[in-house]
């Protein structure tokens, strides 16, 4: 379908003129959202769609088409590795979701994608994949609100499997049957697919001129200041390189020859985008390589990007869209040391940086202590210069907590929690079952 | 035959000359008969970009390139070696896949491969992924992949004295985060009970527990242990209700 045409209604559109130059593609992927409308009039899927209560902003992927972001009534598909290795990374996007007054479902009955465990060992296939991300996606559809995907490799495995189920009947027999069994289509047996898949840095770009408001009146108002900030970008490669024709490009960010969330909000924000060699190279995470053969890891990530980024542009800060390189630039650091190699540089997540800029608790929300590597000297840059205080106010916090729980003080605990800033005390849920965990039970605290 | 007179520079390994060819010829075609098989390679032009752009091939003896070659020359002998080790030098970035001017995906191919290998119990996956089991147990097991617990300083000492600091008082830590976020430390999150039933069935019904018991026998114990007493916990609490 050329630009500038389009059927009424359709989830396939492009706007009258191309929005930047744009390259012939021998990838077709546009074409699986025309296919979906056909597998939907056959009745074989259900696509969950963006409505007007999403409230939907229109962005451009690398082939011209307009990809509708939801930015309201999210169903927050989190990640493992944010949850259990960067907590201000989530933490900092609910942030801006209160901050935003947005409406959204922070719920238990989700796994993870599973994916990295695929690219890691190996030990799953194509109909496991499918099963687990339809399961997820159903749960979100069935709660009303829309899917939004925190991990990059969540977003760029769920990319892939739905153009794998789109084009093979084959993979769509044989997991439709498990979904059954799970009670996971629709109650006139279709599979539920959503209209776009969407992941959290997708939103953030759709967001960054709210973001810019909050920030000009109340990061700056607290004397912060981004616009000396140095930033180098890193993309992730399982969200621009895993299905490339799936993620945005801009006509504002190089022309819309390079991946625009990340770099867009930082420009949006003022702060100094600097290009850097090697800005294509991956962190070298490798997903199996972090965890067991890490002298490839450590080797790349200082090498291609730490020493470069060092070198060639004297970054303050590497902005990251994703959990596995945020840890492999920001855990790497350290070990160059051993041999001379040692280039410090903060690292955080697109997400993670706004909401320092837009004046979040760097220690409570963005949760900057989990760090190895050092973010005072950015802190100091951006005008943060009260961070010691805030770091010992959030030290007396969790000393006070483990004190008290140590000492089996619980009825204190929870008083002290009612008094506790809480953005969000408890999950909403949506189904009537008790909560029970897949672990042991482990209540958070007794009451 | 060792080695190959281009590219394929390590001399044919022992274990896939002792190997008969039928089984050899029988585990390609299973990587072939994959449906995605045909969606990931279409032609080669022998450029190298690919090569030239892959991480893996920085440090490692691994080449992209290499892997589509063999595949549209059908060099069984050499497949069958890379399915031992040669595969998992892969970073699966699939940088291979954006740049290649065919629209191959090397990466994807590879996936297919490994997922070959553990399904026909290869040794050399056995050896390999013997330190990811902590990872395979918690995503089998919970349906989170990495959680808070698992970064103890012991198995992360190259990342700096910090670590030892993190991990102090980390129950605490996590309750003083102001969202309902981050605040289990053994899972990522609290995966609710009914949540991980459905996985399992998901994993009885696509063979993935078969496969883990081909891997690791004893941590296919182990992950059953806990699968199954969840599922007994699950029944009572439906009885209840």
């Amino acid at each position: 379908m050329a630009h500038g045409h389009h059927k009424e209604g359709s989830i396939l559109m492009y706007p009258e003129k191309p929005p930047f130059p744009l390259k012939e593609y021998h990838a077709h992927y546009d074409h699986i959202f025309e296919m979906m409308e056909e597998l939907e009039a056959k009745g074989e899927i259900l696509i969950h769609r963006i409505t007007e209560e999403h409230q939907p902003v229109h962005v451009y992927t690398r082939t011209g088409r307009i990809k509708v972001i939801p930015t309201n009534k999210l169903w927050h598909h989190k990640s493992c590795g944010q949850c259990g290795n960067i907590p201000g990374y989530p933490a900092s996007v609910f942030w801006f979701m209160n901050k935003f007054g947005l409406d959204y479902l922070n719920e238990p009955h989700q796994t993870s994608c599973t994916a990295w465990n695929y690219h890691g060992s190996g030990t799953s296939n194509p109909v496991a994949l499918a099963a687990v991300w339809l399961r997820n996606m159903h749960q979100a559809w069935k709660t009303g609100y829309y899917p939004l995907i925190h991990c990059g490799t969540s977003f760029g495995s769920y990319k892939e499997t739905r153009e794998q189920l789109i084009m093979n009947k084959e993979l769509r027999d044989a997991v439709k049957p498990i979904l059954k069994k799970l009670g996971r289509l629709t109650e006139d047996g279709r599979i539920v697919i959503p209209q776009e898949v969407v992941h959290y840095s997708e939103w953030v770009h759709a967001m960054r001129y709210k973001i810019k408001e909050l920030y000009e009146k109340e990061g700056k108002a607290k004397g912060i200041d981004v616009s000396n900030v140095r930033v180098a970008i890193h993309n992730a490669c399982h969200t621009y390189k895993m299905i490339a024709d799936d993620y945005p490009y801009d006509p504002e960010v190089f022309n819309g020859q390079r991946p625009a969330a990340s770099t867009a909000v930082m420009q949006a924000l003022g702060a100094q985008v600097v290009d850097y060699s090697t800005w294509y190279d991956c962190c070298g995470f490798g997903f199996r390589h972090i965890l067991t053969e890490r002298e490839f890891t450590r080797s790349f990530a200082i090498q291609r990007k730490l020493k470069v980024i060092y070198e060639e542009v004297k970054a303050d800060v590497i902005i990251t869209h994703d959990t596995g390189c945020t840890t492999t630039f920001e855990k790497n650091q350290w070990i160059g040391k051993a041999h001379g190699m040692f280039y410090p540089v903060a690292v955080m997540s697109d997400v993670m940086f706004a909401a320092l800029a837009c004046g979040a608790h760097p220690f409570k929300v963005v949760q900057l202590y989990w760090n190895c590597s050092a973010y005072e000297p950015l802190l100091e840059k951006m005008g943060i210069t009260n961070w010691r205080e805030l770091k010992k106010e959030w030290e007396d916090t969790v000393k006070y907590i483990a004190e008290l729980e140590k000492a089996g003080k619980y009825d204190e605990l929870m008083e002290f929690f009612k008094t506790y800033d809480l953005y969000e005390p408890y999950s909403r849920t949506s189904t009537g079952m008790p909560k029970a965990s897949a672990t042991a039970a482990m209540p958070l605290f007794k009451s | 035959m060792d080695g190959h007179i281009y590219g394929y520079n390590l001399p044919i390994s022992e274990k896939t000359k002792s190997v008969p060819w039928e089984e050899k010829v029988r585990i390609i075609e299973e990587v072939k008969s994959d449906f995605r098989f045909k969606e990931y390679i279409f032609g080669c032009l022998n450029c190298g970009v690919c090569t030239a752009s892959c991480p893996s091939n920085r440090f490692f003896d691994y080449s992209p390139r290499e892997i589509v070659q063999r595949f549209l020359e059908e060099d069984v002998e050499v497949l069958y070696d890379m399915m031992h080790e040669y595969i998992w030098a892969c970073s699966q970035c699939f940088t291979c896949w954006i740049r290649c001017p065919f629209v191959n995906n090397p990466g994807g191919l590879v996936a297919i491969m490994r997922e070959v290998a553990v399904r026909n119990a290869f040794e050399a996956t056995k050896d390999l992924l013997k330190p990811y089991g902590r990872v395979l147990l918690k995503v089998m097991t919970t349906g989170n992949q990495l959680s808070a617990d698992m970064l103890q300083p012991d198995f992360f000492p190259d990342w700096g004295p910090k670590m030892a600091d993190n991990m102090e008082n980390l129950r605490a830590k996590r309750m003083a985060i102001p969202f309902d976020v981050g605040k289990s430390v053994k899972t990522a999150w609290e995966v609710s009970l009914e949540t991980a039933i459905e996985m399992y069935t998901i994993w009885r019904e696509t063979g993935i527990f078969e496969m883990l018991e081909k891997l690791d026998p004893n941590l296919y114990n182990v992950i059953m242990d806990i699968v199954e007493e969840n599922e007994e916990r699950y029944e009572e609490m439906y009885e209840e209700e």
